[in-house]
């Protein structure tokens, strides 16, 4: 599940929600390993001949490319939403990608969750409106996972009530 | 981000231009690479076709030094041009290895099907998806152009073999032959890139729960053929660089003369070479494994095997590289490591074949055309097979060696493995991609005529082979004029048959019958493509698929 209510601390509770990446970090590093040790093989052939020097650069190249390719991917997806939800404020801070930082902050005893089941980016999108703007909240989560959510959040608000 | 954004979606208001020429669709863009393929294919295929003919009687009578024919005229004088002859055998081997088979199979159904079967929203990086497609069609322009550009012999073209041996193609004259080598270096950049965003997208964008051992058997062949293509391309771009400063800058790295080493650039260049053939046909084992399990109303047998199967081929392909090349000169220990290493791959093969044959058994079988084409792959693949283990003896290679034994042995799994395993997607696929359905008989009509036409061109040339005729020549004793006859007429049929399959292309894009249908086979073709509808939007999965779209319990 792509989000996560922090465990209840005095300053509030505080929800984190992410992207889903189905490659773990794990995976990564296997992948590169085995592709590294393979590609290595045709050079046990050229050992001791200035061949070997003409072919290394194609090589290493082939394996930078796909490690920047799958970090760039996993840079694209770094997204961190964080919730912090406090009788007296509620702050949503989006984190990423690749450096941004956006920040919103409101009073929740105005703050209304709404779901737009249609008509939004994606279906059952989710926005809070009651701030200075309205903002989203878990675009990328699945439509199941943000009715989920939808029904926590509203609980979360009523309870600060 | 955060800001919301409440918007119904904008209307396609995009020209022809725009749509096709700067497309980051990846179905628009597996669209393009299919089409393209199709035409350099035809462009390949009218070679051999030329040269069944010459073959087709003993004698020279169409590639003539004093002008090429089309009619035999026996009362023209007609010196047998050698070089034109080379020319056409290097232009069909670089064009149907490069630039017709990997581009249909790997990027035009690998582009289309592969993110729609893991869920992804688009490829991972869709610009550089763009640039892999035109880096091909510039490839594809420079290996044509280079037919047609001063070569050797004070003619036009390079007749040095698609494997650019030195020290023949450091050798050949003119610029015929870098125009070529940069033809190979546009078609591997372009294939690296696709691989790199082929390998992403599938690694880091399945939709969520659908793990490792549960994607499709298409989107996984499509992978490991990706995977293939990343690791033995840089190989091959490494070893024809050394060959373009050996014949530009002076260098010696494949010249004796300057203490360099031919064998040695036979050894890199196989080292991408066997990889290579299966880069050819690993798609084509995925779209069989899909085809047969839908017309055969049942799950695929063992999709975990297969799965496994096809990383072990792609695996051992990486060391078995030096049984192409038995008769260089190695000692008896490297022979027969390879031998042993080559015969381990009828391993994972035969259980691919094994478990195709068991998902057919017991199965609801219905014989459209599709399946057709996936049976006629089955038995032609297998053929080719069992003369590859023939091959692999080293002692026995010494016999058949650059024969037309080792010409029907690769054309069986390749000419017939792979492009029937394309035809079998392209009708399989066809209304989904275009929304019209093909006309049944039509297909089945192909099938039949490239089925006969393709075997009567290839079988006998094992005959040819077993007694003594080598390749790549233009002529031959009158002793083996008997078969050389028999499959010139196979080559025919089999062309014919490709004429008419581009008319029942245009024909169904044009009058075809349209399917309202998202799945208009049966509910056993369960991979995520026919939850959309045909053809699909624009836009598909921006909004994660759900479970129950893709895990029907039973396996792909």
């Amino acid at each position: 599940m792509p989000y996560e209510w922090l465990p209840p601390s005095p300053e509030g509770a505080r929800l984190h929600l992410w992207p889903y990446r189905s490659l773990p970090r794990r995976g990564f590093v296997w992948f590169v390993g085995a592709t590294a040790a393979l590609i290595a093989v045709p050079l046990i052939g050229v050992l001791g001949s200035p061949v070997l020097w003409a072919l290394l650069p194609f090589l290493i190249a082939a394996i930078a490319a796909i490690w920047w390719a799958l970090d760039r991917s996993y840079r694209d997806a770094e997204i961190v939403e964080d919730l912090l939800l406090t009788p007296a404020r509620m702050t949503l801070t989006r984190h990423g990608p690749r450096g941004r930082h956006q920040s919103w902050e409101a009073n929740p005893h105005w703050v209304r969750v709404e779901r737009h089941e249609t008509g939004g980016p994606v279906p059952q999108y989710l926005t809070f409106s009651g701030g200075p703007r309205p903002v989203e909240i878990g675009a990328f989560l699945t439509p199941e996972e943000r009715l989920t959510l939808e029904h926590e959040l509203r609980q979360h608000l009523r309870a600060l009530r | 981000m955060a800001d919301a954004a409440i918007h119904g979606h904008d209307h396609d208001t995009r020209g022809f231009f725009t749509r096709w020429f700067m497309s980051t669709n990846h179905k628009d863009i597996g669209i393009l690479y299919l089409f393209t393929a199709g035409l350099a294919g035809l462009i390949s295929v009218g070679f051999t076709v030329f040269m069944r003919l010459e073959l087709m009687e003993p004698g020279v009578q169409y590639m003539c030094l004093e002008g090429t024919r089309l009619f035999a005229d026996a009362t023209r004088e007609c010196t047998p041009n050698g070089h034109l002859w080379n020319v056409s055998i290097t232009a069909h081997g670089i064009l149907m290895m490069f630039f017709v088979v990997i581009p249909a199979l790997f990027g035009g159904f690998g582009n289309y099907f592969m993110p729609l079967q893991i869920g992804a929203p688009d490829m991972a990086f869709p610009r550089m998806n763009n640039l892999s497609y035109w880096l091909y069609v510039a490839g594809t322009s420079l290996a044509v152009a280079s037919v047609f550009s001063p070569g050797g012999n004070d003619q036009l073209g390079s007749g040095i073999g698609w494997v650019l041996y030195p020290p023949l193609s450091t050798s050949e004259g003119g610029y015929s032959t870098d125009l070529a080598i940069f033809a190979v270096h546009l078609s591997g950049a372009s294939s690296i890139l696709g691989a790199i965003n082929i390998i992403t997208t599938f690694l880091n964008m399945r939709a969520p729960g659908m793990t490792m051992h549960k994607v499709p058997l298409f989107a996984w062949s499509v992978f490991v053929t990706a995977w293939l293509i990343l690791l033995s391309l840089p190989v091959l771009a490494g070893a024809i660089t050394m060959l373009l400063t050996d014949r530009n800058f002076g260098t010696t790295f494949f010249q004796p003369s300057g203490g360099g080493d031919p064998i040695l650039y036979q050894h890199i260049l196989w080292f991408f070479g066997h990889p290579e053939v299966y880069i050819v046909i690993v798609p084509g084992f995925g779209i069989a494994s899909q085809v047969i399990a839908t017309f055969s109303r049942k799950p695929i047998f063992g999709y975990l095997p297969m799965v496994y199967a096809m990383v072990a081929i792609g695996v051992l392909g990486f060391v078995v590289w030096a049984h192409h090349m038995y008769t260089v000169g190695m000692s008896l220990t490297q022979q027969s490591y390879f031998m042993m290493a080559t015969m381990v791959i009828a391993v994972p093969t035969g259980i691919k074949i094994f478990s195709w044959i068991a998902t057919m058994w017991g199965g609801s079988i219905e014989f459209k055309t599709p399946m057709l084409f996936a049976l006629g792959f089955l038995f032609l693949f297998t053929i080719g097979g069992v003369t590859g283990i023939v091959l692999s003896q080293a002692g026995v290679d010494r016999a058949y060696h650059d024969t037309y034994y080792v010409v029907a042995h690769f054309h069986y799994t390749m000419s017939l493995g792979a492009a029937f395993c394309i035809f079998a997607g392209i009708y399989f696929w066809f209304g989904k991609m275009s929304g019209r359905q093909y006309p049944e008989w039509a297909g089945k009509l192909h099938f039949f005529m490239f089925f006969i036409g393709a075997n009567l061109t290839f079988f006998p040339q094992h005959f040819l082979g077993r007694q003594g005729m080598p390749r790549r020549y233009i002529d031959y004793p009158v002793e083996f004029a008997y078969w050389n006859h028999v499959s010139s007429i196979g080559a025919f049929i089999s062309f014919a048959s490709f004429l008419f399959f581009l008319g029942i292309v245009f024909y169904t894009l044009f009058a075809g019958k349209r399917v309202p249908e998202k799945n208009y086979w049966n509910e056993y073709a369960d991979t995520l493509e026919w939850t959309l509808p045909s053809p699909p939007p624009e836009h598909t999965f921006e909004q994660l698929p759900k479970r129950e779209d893709w895990d029907k319990g039973h396996a792909h």
